[in-house]
């Protein structure tokens, strides 16, 4: 007894195209981007494990968008992060061995 | 099609029963603070002060928790910041340009809006400072 296998390529290719034709069709109708929807998903559960990391890549991003003034120099600049951090000592110590970390890279 | 379906769901999830569902603070502490520096990337200081104090139901003790929210509240002092130093601007130009009356009231409509959106942002911080002190058992700050 034997089991023949009856493969069809034009079906295949035909099932292929109705599948393609298929998600295109709902993302015209339902407007939705698929692969940044999926990336989004994909990232959100990244994000969720990765919990620290994405913390530290907020606190790196908050120094970076203080607004600095053309004609102020980085003292100027650590003087208005050291007074918008005032009470708040967590996020402070965070600053401070960015800091330590940038200072320790450049004398490397 | 398995990936339109997951798309579809997530989106819909997220207009419709989403955001109830996130209101009642059933998610893990790790969801709503991962939501909550979504929101802080793009400067939607009202949703990032909504899903942190979502964050903190049992998360008074948790060091992750405060590190989070002492980055909203860092941020909204940014903006309060920024938000200042545009009142400024416009009371000098107003001195310069504001003898007009058209030009007067212009000034004055925009310097309303700042000092609103200021106002706002310290509400905002004074909310979480609130919390923050109460997640550490001190006394709130003056």
């Amino acid at each position: 007894m034997t089991n023949a296998r009856n493969l069809s390529i034009p079906g295949g290719l035909t099932g292929a195209l109705l599948g393609l034709v298929a998600e295109l069709a709902l993302e015209e109708i339902t407007g939705m981007e698929i692969v940044n929807g999926v990336l989004a998903v994909i990232g959100a559960g990244f994000g969720l494990v990765r919990i620290d990391q994405r913390i530290y890549e907020a606190t790196v991003n908050l120094i970076k968008r203080v607004p600095v003034e053309p004609n102020s120099d980085y003292r100027d600049v650590l003087e208005q992060i050291d007074e918008m951090s005032l009470e708040l000592p967590e996020l402070r110590e965070s600053f401070v061995k960015l800091i330590q970390a940038g200072i320790q890279a450049q004398k490397a | 099609m398995v990936m339109v379906g997951l798309n579809s769901l997530t989106k819909l999830f997220r207009k419709t029963i989403g955001p109830r569902i996130e209101a009642l603070g059933i998610f893990p502490s790790r969801y709503y603070l991962n939501r909550t520096l979504e929101a802080l990337d793009v400067d939607d200081i009202d949703e990032a002060v909504r899903l942190i104090t979502l964050a903190r139901t049992g998360q008074q003790q948790n060091s992750r928790w405060r590190l989070v929210c002492q980055q909203v509240i860092f941020r909204c002092r940014v903006l309060a910041s920024i938000h200042e130093k545009q009142i400024e601007r416009i009371k000098t130009e107003l001195e310069l340009f504001g003898k007009a009356q058209d030009m007067r009231e212009r000034y004055l409509s925009l310097q309303k809006t700042e000092g609103k959106a200021r106002e706002v942002l310290r509400n905002y911080e004074r909310r979480l400072l609130d919390q923050l002190a109460g997640s550490s058992g001190a006394s709130p700050p003056s």
